[in-house]
C-alpha cells in the first residue's frame, strides 16, 4: 500500500528545503562510481545510481570518533563525553543498507546502549530508495532477504516511473515478469519520473506531508506498485544454493572444512572486506594526548577481524593466528553468529566485500562450495 | 548474590566509556612482574562485584585494559587488582605510586555462581596468573566458610619466584578452613615444597563426590586441558566445572568484537564459563 505519490522534481525541492534544517547525505557520482557524500543542494544528488561503493555506515558510526575528552588536574581527571546530535538526512538508501543500519541499531542498543551511535541515529532521517532490479552483478541481497526493507526507514521511495523506462530500454523488461533484467546490470538506472511513497515513521510522514508537494495515490498507482513488485521479484535471481535460514546449519557442518585453509591461502589479511562492509561494527579504542600531555581524547576507530592482530593478547598469544581461522570467523559472523545474537541478518548480500577483495575471495563462492561438500 | 544480572556500568555524562576515578591506596610487589594494587573509588562507593568479574582499568592518555578483580566482595570498602606488566597500560600502572588516580569501568562480565556452590564441596585449581581471578572466590569462601563443604585448593607456578600472594599462601597453609597445596614446575635450591606440574597434586586429593563437588579451574589453556582430564576422570559432571577465559578486550560491554570466541562475547557471557558450554566453543581452549 502506498501512502503518497511524489514526482522526482518535487522530491528534490523537498530535500532542498530540508537542507536548511539537516545535513544532507546522499549518492554523488565520482567518475563512474557513486559515493555517499554530504551535499549542499538536492541537485548534487544522483538518485539514478546503481550502488554506492561504501554503505552510509560512516555517517552513523564514523571510521574514527572521540568518545570523551579528558583533562588531568593535580593528579585527578575530569572527562566529558562527546555525543554528536547533528540533524542529518540520509537520502537514497537502498534496502540492503537500510537492513544494515537496522542491525547496527540493534547492536548498539543491545544490553548497554551506546549513546555515541544512538544519538546520531536518533537525529538521522532515513529516506530509502527501493531497487527495481539488481544494482550490479555478484550481489546476493535477495538470498539474504534484504533486497526489501520493512523497517529502518522514515520514508521509502519506490521508483515507479523508472520501471517502464527500464522495460523500454531492454527486450521484454517490466512487462514480462519472467524475462528479468535485460539491460546491463551495472548501468545506472534512468532517473525515475515519480516515486510511490511509503511512510516508515511518524517523523517521515510529517516531513513528507507538511509541504503539500505529494499527491494521493490512485488505483492506477497501486496497480503500478503491484506490477513493480512482480517485475522486481522476477529480476532478482538466487545466487546462493542454500537458503539463508539454512546457512547456520551448513556452517555447523563446515567448521573443519579444508575450504577455509584453501581459500585463505589467497587472503592478504588486508581487511578491505571489513572496511567495505555495511554490517561490520568491530572497533578498537585508543588514547590521544595533546601537546600539554595533560589533556587528550579517548577515541575509537573501525577495526577488522581479518587483520592479523585482532585477537592477539599478551603472551603473546593469538587466538586466530591463521588467516583461515579469521576467514571462517568472518563468514560465521555474517551468516550465523550475528543472526543468533540479534535475530537480524548479519550480512545483507551487497557483495561489497567480494568486490573489495584483491584476492577475489567471494562469499557466494564460499557458501556454494561448502554446500557442495556438505 | 545476584549472579545472573549484569550490572550496567554508570553512563557517566552520556558515555558508557567514561571510567570512574579511583585512588590507589596501597601497592605491594608480588613478584618481579606482578604488583597488587588496592583501590577505592573517590566517591567511596563499593565496587559491588561478584567473584570472577573484571574491570577495565584506565590510565588516561595511555589506554585501558581488562583486569580481574582479585579481592572478594565480602571485603567491601576497597578492591584489589593483581597486575602483570606486559605492555603499555600495565607498564604505566607499575610506575604509579599510592595516592595516584586511575579510571575504572565495571564490574563487568559474569563471574562464578557462588550460590550454586553453597552446600557443596569446592575444589579450586589455579595455574600461574590464574590465581588472581580465583583469589576473589577463595576469599569469598573463607569469609562465608559455613556455607560450603570441603574446600581444596591446588596452585601451580612455573618457578618459585613466580609464586603470587605469598602472605595469603602462608595463611591458607595454616588455615583449617582450606586444604591447600602448591607446586612448582622448576624448583630452585631454596624450594622445599612440592615440584611437578599442578596435576601431580591430584594424588594427594581425597576422593571427590561427583554429585557434591564443584570444581574451578583457572590457568593457561594447556594447564586447563590436563586438569580437566583429571577432573573428568574423577567423574565430575561437565556442568560442575568452571573456568575463566582470557581474550583481547577493548569495550568490555559486548560491542567491539575483540573478545569473541566462536559465537560468544567473553566480556558479556564470561569470562567465567562452565566447561559444558566451552566444549561447544571450539576456539575457547585453542
Ligand atoms: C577478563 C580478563 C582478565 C584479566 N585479568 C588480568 C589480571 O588479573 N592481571 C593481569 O595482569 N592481566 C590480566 N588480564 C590480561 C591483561 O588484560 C593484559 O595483559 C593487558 O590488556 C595488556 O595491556 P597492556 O596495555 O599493558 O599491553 P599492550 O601494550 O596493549 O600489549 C601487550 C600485549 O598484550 C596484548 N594485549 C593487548 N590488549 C590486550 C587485552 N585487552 N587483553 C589481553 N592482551 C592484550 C597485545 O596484543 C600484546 O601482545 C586479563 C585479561 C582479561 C581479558
Ligand atoms: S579483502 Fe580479501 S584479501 Fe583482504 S582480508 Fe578480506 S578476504 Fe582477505
Ligand atoms: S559480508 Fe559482504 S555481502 Fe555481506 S553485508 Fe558485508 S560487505 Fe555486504
Ligand atoms: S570486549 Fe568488546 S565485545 Fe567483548
Amino acid at each position: 500500500m502506498l501512502d503518497r505519490m511524489i514526482t522526482h522534481s518535487a522530491f528534490l525541492e523537498l530535500v532542498d528545503e530540508l537542507a536548511g534544517k539537516r545535513r544532507i547525505i546522499g549518492p554523488v557520482a565520482r567518475g563512474e562510481r557513486f559515493f555517499y557524500e554530504e551535499v549542499e543542494r538536492a541537485g548534487a544528488l544522483d538518485l539514478a545510481f546503481n550502488y554506492c561503493v561504501y554503505g552510509p555506515r560512516a555517517f552513523l558510526f564514523p571510521p574514527t570518533e572521540t568518545l570523551f575528552t579528558f583533562q588531568q588536574i593535580e593528579g585527578r581527571f575530569a572527562a566529558e563525553a562527546v555525543v554528536e546530535d547533528r540533524p542529518t538526512a540520509l537520502v537514497g538508501v537502498h534496502p540492503c543498507d537500510i537492513n544494515a543500519i537496522r542491525l547496527l541499531d540493534r547492536v548498539f542498543e543491545k544490553d548497554h546502549p551506546d549513546e555515541h551511535y544512538l544519538s546520531r541515529r536518533r537525529n538521522t532521517l532515513i529516506i530509502g530508495l527501493d531497487c527495481p532490479r539488481p544494482c550490479t552483478d555478484g550481489i546476493f541481497c535477495s538470498d539474504m532477504k534484504t533486497n526489501e526493507a520493512t523497517e529502518g526507514f522514515d520514508v521509502m521511495l519506490f521508483p515507479l516511473g523508472a520501471v517502464q523506462e527500464v522495460g523500454a530500454s531492454g527486450k521484454g523488461g517490466g512487462g514480462d515478469p519472467q524475462a528479468g533484467p535485460s539491460v546491463r546490470a551495472d548501468e545506472p538506472p534512468a532517473a525515475p519520473s515519480q516515486y510511490g511513497v511509503v511512510f516508515g515513521t511518524p517523523t517521515g510522514r510529517e516531513w513528507l506531508l507538511y509541504s503539500h508537494k505529494s499527491t494521493v495515490p490512485t488505483a492506477a498507482d497501486e496497480r503500478a506498485l503491484e506490477q513493480y513488485h512482480r517485475s522486481k521479484a522476477a529480476a532478482f535471481r538466487r545466487a546462493i544454493k542454500t537458503p539463508s535460514e539454512d546457512l547456520p546449519a551448513l556452517l555447523d557442518r563446515s567448521y573443519d572444512s579444508l575450504l577455509w585453509e584453501a581459500t585463505a591461502r589467497r587472503c592478504y589479511s588486508c581487511g578491505s572486506c571489513n572496511l567495505s562492509c555495511p554490517t561490520c561494527y568491530c572497533f578498537n579504542i585508543y588514547d590521544e594526548l595533546d601537546m600539554t600531555l595533560a589533556a587528550g581524547e579517548r577515541k575509537r576507530e573501525w577495526d577488522g577481524c581479518q587483520l592479523p592482530k585482532f585477537a592477539e593478547v599478551a603472551g603473546p598469544h593469538n587466538f586466530r593466528a591463521k588467516a583461515a581461522s579469521r576467514l571462517r570467523h568472518r563468514i560465521y559472523r555474517k551468516a550465523k553468529w550475528v543472526r543468533e545474537q540479534t535475530d537480524l541478518p548479519g550480512c545483507v548480500g551487497c557483495a561489497r566485500c567480494d568486490r573489495a577483495c584483491t584476492a577475489k575471495i567471494s562469499s557466494v563462492e564460499i557458501y556454494n562450495q561448502l554446500a557442495e561438500e556438505a | 548474590m545476584a549472579m545472573t544480572t549484569q550490572a550496567t556500568p554508570p553512563t557517566a555524562g552520556g558515555s558508557l566509556y567514561i571510567p570512574t576515578p579511583a585512588r590507589i591506596r596501597a601497592i605491594e610487589d608480588l613478584t618481579e612482574f606482578e604488583r597488587l594494587f588496592e583501590l577505592e573509588f573517590l566517591d567511596g562507593h563499593p565496587l559491588g562485584h561478584d567473584p570472577g568479574q573484571f574491570v577495565q582499568v584506565s590510565v588516561l592518555g595511555i589506554g585501558e585494559c581488562p583486569i580481574s578483580i582479585c579481592s572478594s566482595p565480602t571485603r567491601q570498602e576497597t578492591f584489589e587488582l593483581c597486575i602483570r606488566r606486559v605492555g603499555n597500560v600495565t607498564n604505566h600502572l607499575h610506575t604509579l605510586e599510592p595516592g595516584a588516580i586511575v579510571g575504572i569501568r565495571g564490574p563487568l562480565g559474569h563471574g562464578f555462581d557462588v550460590s550454586e556452590m553453597h552446600g557443596k564441596d569446592v575444589l579450586i585449581v589455579a595455574g600461574g596468573l590464574g590465581l588472581a581471578p580465583v583469589r576473589s572466590l577463595i576469599q569469598y569462601i573463607l569469609d562465608e566458610r559455613s556455607r560450603f563443604g570441603r574446600f581444596d585448593l591446588l596452585y601451580g607456578a612455573r618457578e618459585p619466584k613466580e609464586i603470587l600472594f605469598k602472605d595469603d599462601l602462608t595463611e591458607w597453609r595454616e588455615s583449617a578452613d582450606v586444604d591447600f597445596h602448591v607446586t612448582v614446575d622448576r624448583p630452585d635450591e631454596q624450594w622445599r615444597g612440592k615440584s611437578g606440574v599442578v596435576t601431580t597434586l591430584f594424588k594427594g586429593l581425597p576422593k571427590l563426590d561427583p554429585a557434591e563437588t564443584m570444581v574451578v579451574i583457572v590457568g593457561p589453556p594447556i594447564m586447563f586441558k590436563f586438569v580437566v582430564l583429571e577432573v573428568l576422570a574423577r567423574r565430575i559432571p561437565q556442568h560442575s566445572i568452571y573456568c575463566s577465559l582470557e581474550r583481547r578486550m577493548k569495550c568490555g560491554i559486548g560491542k567491539c568484537g575483540h573478545c569473541q570466541a566462536n559465537n560468544v562475547y567473553v566480556c558479556m557471557d564470561g569470562p567465567v564459563f562452565k566447561y559444558g558450554r566451552l566444549k561447544a566453543m571450539r576456539e575457547a581452549l585453542e
